[in-house]
């Protein structure tokens, strides 16, 4: 019997009820974690397995590249062998991916350079865009949702809706090229084209970054809005938030201590799925302004049939993808323990 | 005077002789001769929905003095519920009081802002309601809930709050008060959460606490013993009850004053044993009479059960329940 009188509690047993609360926070985060690298390990074997297959698949050849389409087949049969591709399929896999393990993704078939060199030279543009893009859109979304929900069914919730919705359906290509036109030709507010390292000066990197992120962000902004207003409105009509108002506690401290832990669940959510999407668009981005990163990269090793360098990029993009969604449920884990329950 | 969580400390050892004394607090009520001034005055109250333009109460009037308690008993739609919701100032969408008056400790409610609410509620005013669980936050410990009223309401700093929480856990006789601090809502039972509700809403020592069907859900040795708790804190803390209820054996056990309403009517209003005895009202002798026939009394006053009898008791099985 659970609710009879208590007797008084030693002071040792308080203390070890104390850690307890504590050993069990951080047994759900372990929890988590462990749940999600043995969803991470097999994703990964499968992907770069399939990845690795594409040579074998699409019959390119460095030969072909290099000696053009005349070479005669001792010549190609040469250079194959110079590459290693004359050894067996999962050899040569499990030889890829032991380089993969640690770091190396192999030498590029148009120029002889290190793969994960150029990579990282394409990263640190599309990854500066990325988050910066993410960032805007998280707080934009944030505002705009947060107040659609405080003034539901008013017509600052019209205009919210109504301007989100018509932002959803911009494709970034389009928004970009706007402004463009209106920030960099007209106003000279931004540079057009180009990147700048943060190394070289914090204020030129977010010169060079603003206008691609805000193109890109336009999507996140929608999202996060949409799905934010739509948890928060039917997070108060929860009891506990009855239950909140009857203990006196007032409308601020109800919305971020109740409402809005609850109704962030849904809206990070999207967020992890927002990431792959991010990283996607920014190749159509990075062409319109003229930025050399990855998915610029990625486009033109896939069409000059670079094998290596399209399954680094591949095997980059699951890497940040998966990682991007390891975090994403980690602060779930953090913010609503009913995640964990399936509910 | 004492805050009302200190007294529930300071005589939480004393809980046997308020049991004992529990009995004498049955007896009748002279509003009239009561010395102190009530805390709660409803007069005439009315509510309406505004969206279908009619209106849904005719008019409420009671008074609630300190350490009183008054029950509202009635079927589900007769308007009880919306008035608790009124004197908490929390109407649903379209809902608005028409007429008549509230006044929560002297003061009239109708011109109170948001902030004045804010600080009436929890520490003059509080409520409990049926189905404990979905009033409590389900990401947020138990404990830490608790702690964040007397944050909030009392200016304690966090461990004190702590404390004093683990406190009010121990006083609403949970048994293992640190555990359940750590707890979620999930991990609870039913009786055990509408201890922590309790426990939450005289966190800030109001006066006047609504009890809105607090114990319909719960099963009947649980029921007793948390109309026990209240009867306990309303002797020991002078607080003030409002009990609402569609069982009359629930009010009968606790309350000085009952109303009968129906249909947004009071049909009848007295103290408690003068409306359980000579019952005035033709819907009042009908809630008696249904307890005289389907109670557990008759069965175990019958001697002889013969089959049909026996069959009979199978299929008011949840009536027994709800009367026992």
């Amino acid at each position: 019997m659970t609710t009879t009188e208590a007797p008084a509690t030693p002071p040792d047993v308080r203390h070890r009820i104390a850690t307890t609360g504590a050993r069990h926070t951080l047994g759900r985060v372990l929890v988590t974690l462990a749940r999600s690298i043995a969803i991470f390990v097999p994703v990964f074997l499968v992907a770069t397995f399939v990845t690795f297959a594409l040579r074998s698949l699409s019959g390119l050849s460095p030969a072909r590249i290099q000696l053009g389409e005349e070479a005669t087949p001792e010549a190609v049969a040469r250079v194959e062998a110079q590459w290693g591709l004359n050894r067996p399929f999962l050899v040569q896999y499990v030889d890829w991916l032991g380089g993969v393990l640690h770091g190396q993704l192999g030498t590029s078939w148009t120029n002889g350079a290190d793969i994960s060199t150029l990579i990282g030279l394409g990263l640190g543009v599309s990854l500066s865009v990325a988050f910066f893009a993410l960032i805007i859109g998280v707080v934009a979304g944030f505002a705009l949702g947060t107040i659609a929900a405080l003034r539901r069914t008013t017509w600052i919730d019209r205009a919210i809706t109504g301007f989100v919705t018509v932002i959803s359906v911009m494709p970034a290509f389009v928004v970009g090229i706007v402004l463009v036109a209106v920030f960099a030709v007209g106003l000279h507010v931004f540079p057009s084209a180009g990147y700048v390292p943060a190394a070289q000066g914090v204020g030129p990197w977010l010169a060079h970054i603003t206008l691609p992120a805000v193109a890109l962000s336009f999507d996140v902004i929608a999202d996060v809005a949409r799905q934010l207003r739509t948890s928060l409105i039917a997070a108060y009509r929860e009891n506990y938030v009855t239950g909140a108002i009857v203990r006196g506690l007032s409308p601020r401290r109800i919305f971020f201590g109740h409402v809005l832990r609850n109704g962030l669940g849904p809206a990070l959510a999207t967020l992890g799925l927002k990431f792959p999407t991010l990283v996607g668009a920014s190749v159509v981005t990075e062409w319109i302004f003229g930025l050399q990163g990855f998915g610029r990269f990625a486009n033109d090793s896939a069409q000059a049939g670079d094998v290596p360098a399209v399954q680094g990029v591949l095997v980059v993009s699951i890497v940040l993808v998966v990682v991007f969604n390891l975090i994403v449920n980690l602060v779930l884990a953090r913010v609503t323990p009913a995640s964990q329950r399936g509910v | 005077m004492a805050t009302l969580s200190e007294k529930v400390l300071t005589e939480a050892e004393r809980n046997n002789r308020a049991g004992a004394e529990e009995t004498g607090t049955t007896e009748p009520v002279r509003p009239a001769a009561a010395p102190s001034t009530p805390v709660l005055s409803v007069r005439d109250v009315r509510i309406s929905d505004q969206a279908a333009g009619q209106e849904i109460v005719h008019g409420v009037s009671f008074t609630l003095t300190p350490g009183k308690a008054v029950g509202i008993v009635g079927e589900s739609g007769s308007g009880k519920t919306l008035t608790c919701r009124a004197t908490l100032g929390i109407l649903p969408a379209h809902f608005e009081v028409t007429g008549g008056s509230i006044e929560i400790d002297g003061q009239e409610i109708s011109g109170l802002s948001s902030a004045q609410w804010t600080a009436l509620r929890g520490a003059t005013i509080s409520a409990v309601f049926q189905d404990p669980a979905s009033y409590l936050n389900p990401s947020i410990r138990v404990g830490a809930q608790i702690a964040e009223v007397l944050k909030v309401k009392k200016g304690l700093k966090r461990r004190e709050a702590h404390r004093q929480a683990i406190e009010l856990l121990h006083a609403v006789r949970l048994r293992d008060p640190e555990l359940v601090y750590t707890q979620y809502t999930y991990e609870l039972s039913g009786g055990m959460l509408q201890r922590v509700l309790i426990a939450a809403a005289i966190a800030a020592d109001p006066r006047i606490l609504i009890a809105d069907e607090a114990t319909t859900a719960l099963d009947v040795t649980v029921q007793a013993e948390i109309l026990d708790l209240l009867a306990d804190l309303r002797e020991r803390t002078g607080l003030a009850l409002v009990l609402v209820s569609h069982d009359l054996a629930v009010v009968a056990q606790l309350c000085d004053e009952v109303l009968v309403m129906r249909q947004g009517e009071v049909v009848e209003q007295g103290p408690t044993h003068e409306v359980l005895h000579h019952p005035q009202h033709e819907y009042t002798r009908l809630l008696i009479a249904e307890h005289e026939q389907y109670g557990l009394d008759k069965f175990l006053a019958t001697d002889a059960i013969d089959a049909t009898e026996a069959a009979g008791a199978v299929a008011a099985g949840d009536k027994v329940e709800e009367s026992a």
